[in-house]
């Protein structure tokens, strides 16, 4: 900005201090945020700056650079365009009383200083890098303690001479300890931090040249090249440098210092280049023009063959992304902290964040990286995110047997879920409706929906045809008006059905509607209620339910919609076309909050049979809607409704579709709709295999929810919810079991003595097989050729025994108490290493694994637990055992 | 409120990457130093570091766990231009009763690479045992192990060289047989005109080869992550992109026989979600176990979480929304920002045979002259003493409301002058 670039520095030396300089310099202060004045600068979200002091009385400045021994003020050294160094501080300080404040160093002829630098050992030396002068040397070393005294004597006896003597005399006192670099160009200097005297001096637009102070005859390396500005010694490695020139960057090796190591090439011209001084051979650098800083990730890898080759991992970074930055500076003690200054003077204390790798966890737990030395995670305990996700859902209710209960409604009430209840009641009411109604025709269907109930799921075209419904007109039971008012009631045995699929419990006998009606009372919803009551034209009955509601709510002082004024209104029905009660009505049914209450209305006052209003009611239920479409449709106009509510169910993923749909193949399309919109694989896998025919469970579709869900199970180590499952899936298709998969043959005969055993418990009948001990005594030798069977590894005992620690009795009474059909206990089951073949009962084996890895048979080293992936897993036996 | 766990891995340099097993209770992490660590889980959840053993001679970029069914298998790659696969084995000769070592050997080293291998996973199980890795050098390399039981014979199968230097990729993990072998690589090639950044490359059964890649339009930034959500049954592809922003693509492949055949995109790509709250590069990004919350990281260096708000059927999109802001060091990012960032949903946009659909503006901020401040914004005036300047960022997070009026000025400040 008008030609002054601002510049940021950390002070080396302080935590908390540091400087901007453009025409100015002004020194600040980091405090956290929460201690801000007003008049703080806020330069990131925890930290602000406080502005301690300014100093304006150099002008010129081209280089500045701070005095690196701690000390509690800060001294500046100050490279001007005149090529004076002048030492200045902010207000009085302790280098007052030696002198050092308001010292100038002066070269004998004037130019530009184009590079300052304090030795970072020796602190009192200082080295100053000029422009070119004929016959005049270019690098100055000067040691602002040893001619301390000079100055001030000459300052004492100023009083006589004049200004111009004084300047001269000074700067004849102030002799340079060093003088280098005859009528050369300094572009850039660095002392070296481990090499107390050694200087890096970028020259003539030319040449990088390594000097020993101590000997100043001749240099110690030098090398060719363009990129001799912004020189810079890693702090960490004093053999690594960076330099730029243009759009390149060089990074030199001093111990081989030909060419550079590596040159990375930049979009635009470099302005800056700094290490880091809390990371190892990372390069910050800035180009000019652009809001970023790129930090330069600089590694030496080792090939194959012993070569080195450094590459260089590269990042921008933003630290404001308003304007562009015009320096930047590091943070001499924090881990990635940089401050930056922007064209428009924003300051910027950022802190660079390692790049974060993160991973999520199958059991919904979020885990990243933070730093180089840790990792931070979240597990679902956290509830780091509300709603809780899907995943986590689903695992807890497949912890809770969810889609495995026989009860339907069970299978609900898992789910803490609304439309998932509705769902699996739904199930409840479709299967108890197949079940009584003998369908005289086709094949039976389990689970009905209202479409194949109506006959609508062949073709839609042909769908009306099929449906013959006769017109009844029946008069509205309270009115007592008698001048006719009449509703239009279509009725027909399917419709009656699938009225009765949605639940409406009407028609069947006198009292089931009251009861229907007092039931969803009690449940506290009134206007559903009344509306099912007023749709079936029982208007005395729904005036009194409101009546009822009214009461309620004002016990819960709930006041959502005020029930006594609207049973008013209901009560003052009148079938009448152009009364001002169907006015009113129509003109105030928008303000009912109730979709109930507001379907209500619109059915009492619709005319010519049209009864959009309610139909497209969306905050009634799909169930009430279908139910009162079947009672006041026409056979043509149903068949259309039902078919566009399915469509429109069926595009948004809402599951209450599936009263229309059922178990017909429009099912399936819901179903996977549901599934893309909300990812619950776990129900729509439950609810397909409870209610489709196998045909369609063995379709690739269904096969696909299950290998997914299945699947998930596995990751979750869910082994008895998926063997649950498993079983669940083969209950419902129609295929054949799965095949036998392990057989235990016998050693001698090889014939298999599982399969004997197995007719055997046939031939007996269920009794003999769990009573008679002597029975299983048997089973220890094989059936064909009686030779006895393998040992358990453990006990020795022969296989197909009850084990030796068990107690024969116990195992009967429990096994008779409990309805199971098995063998043996699990406990006492063949279980052997695939590998090595050693085996035994399962509860030995169990036990022994606990304690060892290696095969329990002498001189076998199998490791049989290592092999086998799942040894980690608490295993089941140790439950049962 | 809640703090985060941590774990102290004690690495000697960058965390490149951190991997979970099948069943989430086994950790590798992978970092410059060159080491891999492996860590178990204990039965109080805590995490205890099994193996730790220098993996390569240069950083490693990534590790993957194969699925357990082929054993406990690693897979890393790095810089040094190799990729290796680990197996877990038991060590020979204790003493009985003494539970073995368990150690890992290096089962094979995959030299193909003539630069550094960026990433490298296995491919879903019911393909067999294959493992895909990318380099620098702009070749997607799919090696195969025809017998499971011997992880040291890997056979390079099929070699996809591109133009663009490859920063990563991912498998389809679809399950379905209807979904042919699927990969998604991307670029961390930072040249904009050098066109797509993201491949996707399919599977041919007739061939037998992998088909020419469809790039994703309007990925023209360089892409640092990329991942597919598990299928679970979803009849299209959900792929999250980490670029300067996080996206979300949805791949619905087109059943459409003639689309086929003529070469043209064999799916409609459309963009779900678009979202710019890390305000700079976005590193990583994972799904979790039901494809239904993205996790991303940025250089805000914060974790943000996405989740899918509403879905409409019609065009397969849903509206992702960012619902969890967590810290770098495990706090929760104080202002719920999360609530109000809602990720643009980008509408209707071309299938890739037609990406005519510009990209939306991606960062408001970036837009106004550096000569004045930013209009209308957080911004406080600027205190102007001399030709300095300063600006106070008043606000906690970025993105600045548009409504807000600039704040009055303030009194000079109070300097002192020496």
């Amino acid at each position: 900005m008008n030609g002054v670039k601002l510049e940021v520095q950390w002070s080396p030396v302080h935590v908390d201090k540091f400087i901007t300089w453009g025409t100015e310099i002004f020194l600040y202060e980091i405090i956290p945020q929460k201690d801000a004045l007003s008049t703080s600068i806020t330069v990131s979200d925890t930290t602000a700056a406080n502005l301690l002091a300014s100093n304006s009385s150099h002008h010129y400045v081209k280089c500045v650079d701070i005095y690196p021994q701690a000390e509690p003020d800060l001294l500046l050294a100050i490279g001007q365009a005149n090529g004076k160094v002048v030492l200045t501080t902010f207000g009085p300080t302790t280098f007052d009383s030696r002198g050092l404040p308001g010292k100038e160093l002066t070269p004998r002829h004037a130019r530009q200083c184009n590079a300052i630098a304090w030795n970072p050992f020796d602190t009192n030396l200082i080295v100053a890098g000029l422009d070119k002068y004929r016959a005049e040397h270019s690098i100055l070393v000067w040691d602002v303690f040893k001619c301390s005294h000079h100055v001030i004597e000459t300052k004492g006896s100023s009083f006589t001479s004049s200004s111009q003597q004084q300047s001269s005399s000074v700067s004849e006192l102030a002799r340079p300890v060093y003088e280098l670099g005859m009528s050369e160009i300094v572009n850039s200097l660095a002392w070296f931090n481990f090499q107390p005297r050694s200087i890096i001096v970028g020259m003539n637009n030319k040449h990088l040249r390594m000097i020993d102070l101590r000997d100043t005859s001749r240099t110690v390396c030098s090398t060719p090249t363009k990129a001799v500005y912004g020189l810079a010694v890693d702090p960490h490695n004093d053999c690594q440098l960076a330099s730029y020139y243009e759009n390149q960057i060089s990074i030199w090796d001093t111990r081989n210092f030909e060419k550079p190591v590596l040159t990375v090439t930049q979009g635009k011209p470099v302005t800056k280049v700094l290490w880091c001084p809390t990371r190892h051979s990372l390069l910050g650098s800035l180009v000019r023009d652009s809001c970023g800083v790129y930090l330069h990730d600089i590694r030496h890898t080792i090939m194959s063959n012993d070569e080195v080759e450094p590459s260089v991992l590269e990042r921008c970074i933003q630290p404001c992304a308003s304007s562009n930055i015009t320096s930047f500076s590091w943070h001499p003690s924090n881990e990635n902290r940089m401050l930056t200054i922007s064209l428009t003077g924003t300051i910027k204390d950022y802190v660079v964040f390692e790049r974060i790798t993160l991973n999520s966890s199958p059991n919904s737990a979020i885990l990243w990286s933070y730093g180089r030395r840790s990792l931070r995670y979240v597990t679902d305990k956290d509830s780091y995110i509300t709603p809780e996700d899907i995943s986590v859902k689903i695992k807890r209710r497949a912890l809770n047997g969810y889609g495995l209960k026989a009860e339907f409604s069970e299978n609900g009430d898992i789910s803490e879920d609304v439309v998932l209840k509705r769902v699996w009641k739904w199930l409840t009411v479709s299967q108890s409706l197949s079940e009584d109604s003998n369908s005289s025709r086709g094949p039976i269907c389990k689970y009905p929906g209202v479409r194949h109930v109506l006959r609508m799921d062949g073709n839609f075209q042909n769908g009306a045809a099929s449906l013959k419904s006769e017109l009844n007109t029946i008069p509205w039971a309270d009115l007592c008006n008698g001048n006719g008012s009449m509703a239009k009631i279509y009725k027909s045995e399917d419709r009656d059905k699938a009225v009765l699929l949605c639940g409406w419990k009407v028609d069947r006998e006198p009292n089931a509607l009251t009861s229907f009606l007092s039931q969803l009372e009690s449940e506290g919803s009134f206007s559903r209620a009344a509306a099912i009551a007023v749709f079936n034209l029982k208007l005395r009955l729904a005036v009194s339910i409101l009546n009822r509601g009214a009461a309620a709510q004002e016990k819960t002082a709930s006041i959502t919609s005020n029930l006594n004024i609207v049973a008013m209104a209901v009560s003052g029905f009148s079938d009448d076309k152009s009364s001002m009660w169907r006015e009113l009505c129509l003109t105030s049914r928008s303000q009912l909050v109730d979709p109930y209450l507001r379907a209500m209305f619109a059915f009492l006052t619709a005319d010519d049979d049209n009864f959009d209003n309610v139909l497209n009611e969306n905050g009634v239920a799909v169930e009430d809607r279908v139910a009162f479409a079947c009672m006041f449709l026409s056979d043509a106009k149903l068949n259309e409704y039902i078919h566009q509510l399915m469509m429109n169910l069926i595009a948004e993923g809402d599951l209450a579709g599936i009263l229309l749909t059922g178990n017909s193949n429009d099912s399936v399309l819901l179903l996977q709709s549901y599934l893309e919109a909300t990812g619950d694989i776990q129900s729509v896998c439950v609810i397909a295999i409870r209610m489709f025919p196998s045909e369609v469970i063995e379709g690739t579709t269904v096969q696909m929810w299950i290998t997914s869900y299945c699947m998930l199970l596995d990751s979750w180590h869910l082994w008895n919810q998926r063997a649950q499952f498993d079983i669940l899936l083969s209950m419902c298709t129609a295929s054949e079991k799965p095949p036998q998969q392990v057989f235990i043959s016998c050693n001698f005969c090889g014939k298999s003595i599982s399969a004997q055993m197995q007719g055997h418990s046939k031939g007996r009948g269920s009794y003999v097989r769990l009573g008679a001990s002597s029975q299983k005594l048997k089973m220890s030798s094989c059936p064909h050729c009686r030779k006895p069977l393998p040992r358990c590894a453990i006990c020795l005992v022969n296989m197909g025994t009850p084990s030796g620690l068990q107690n024969n009795n116990n195992t009967n009474s429990s096994g008779r108490g409990g309805c199971n059909n098995k063998l043996a206990e699990f406990s006492s089951w063949f279980t052997w290493c695939q590998s090595c073949r050693h085996g035994g009962h399962a509860a030995h084996m169990a036990h022994w694994f606990r304690e060892h890895s290696e095969c329990p048979v002498t001189a076998c080293t199998c490791r049989c637990l290592s092999l086998d992936a799942a040894s980690k897993v608490p295993s089941i036996l140790s439950h049962q055992v | 409120m809640f703090e985060a766990r941590s774990i102290n891995v004690e690495h000697k340099d960058l965390i490149h990457d951190v991997a979970y097993d099948f069943y989430g209770l086994r950790l590798a992490t992978c970092s410059s130093d060159q080491f891999v660590k492996v860590w178990d889980q204990d039965d109080q959840g805590n995490w205890h570091q099994t193996a730790c053993w220098k993996a390569h001679t240069g950083s490693v970029w990534k590790v993957t766990w194969a699925h357990p069914e082929f054993g406990q298998v690693l897979a890393t790659c790095s810089f040094d231009r190799t990729a290796a696969v680990w197996e877990e084995i038991v060590g020979e000769g204790s003493v009985p009763g003494e539970r073995g070592m368990r150690h890992w050997v290096r089962r094979t080293n995959l030299v193909d690479s003539r630069t550094s291998v960026t990433d490298i996973k296995f491919a879903p199980k019911h393909l067999g045992l294959l493992l895909a890795t990318c380099s620098a050098d702009s070749v997607v390399r799919v090696y195969e192990a025809p017998d499971v039981m011997n992880l040291s014979q890997w056979t390079l199968q099929h070699e996809i060289s591109c133009k663009l230097p490859f920063s990563c990729l991912s498998w389809n993990p679809s399950l379905s047989r209807l979904h042919p072998p699927m990969l998604a690589v991307g670029s961390d090639d930072s040249n904009a005109s050098s066109g797509g950044k993201v491949f996707i490359f399919e599977y041919s059964e007739n061939t037998r080869r992998w088909n020419k890649p469809e790039t994703l339009p309007n990925v023209t930034e360089a892409v640092h992550d990329l991942a597919f959500a598990p299928n679970l049954g979803r009849s299209f592809h959900l792929l999250a992109v980490a670029t300067k922003d996080v996206r979300i693509y949805t791949l619905k492949p087109l059943q459409d026989s003639s689309s086929m055949q003529s070469g043209l995109s064999r799916f409609d790509i459309q963009l779900s979600a678009q979202c710019d709250d890390h305000l700079c590069t976005v590193w990583r990004v994972c799904w979790n176990i039901t494809g239904t919350l993205l996790a991303s990281s940025g250089d805000d260096g914060c974790v943000r979480l996405w989740k899918s708000t509403s879905y409409s059927q019609t065009n397969y999109l849903h509206n992702w929304k960012c619902v969890s802001v967590l810290k770098g060091d495990g706090t929760q990012a104080q202002n719920e920002s999360a609530s109000t960032a809602l990720a643009t949903p980008v509408g209707v946009m071309a299938s890739a045979t037609q990406s005519t659909a510009s990209p939306r503006v991606i960062d408001e901020m970036s837009s106004p002259s550096p000569q004045q401040p930013p209009p209308a914004s957080k911004w406080q005036a600027p205190v102007i003493k001399g030709r300095f300047q300063k600006m106070t960022w008043l606000g906690s997070d970025p993105p600045p409301p548009p409504m807000e009026k600039s704040k009055p000025f303030k009194k000079d400040l109070d300097f002192i002058v020496v």
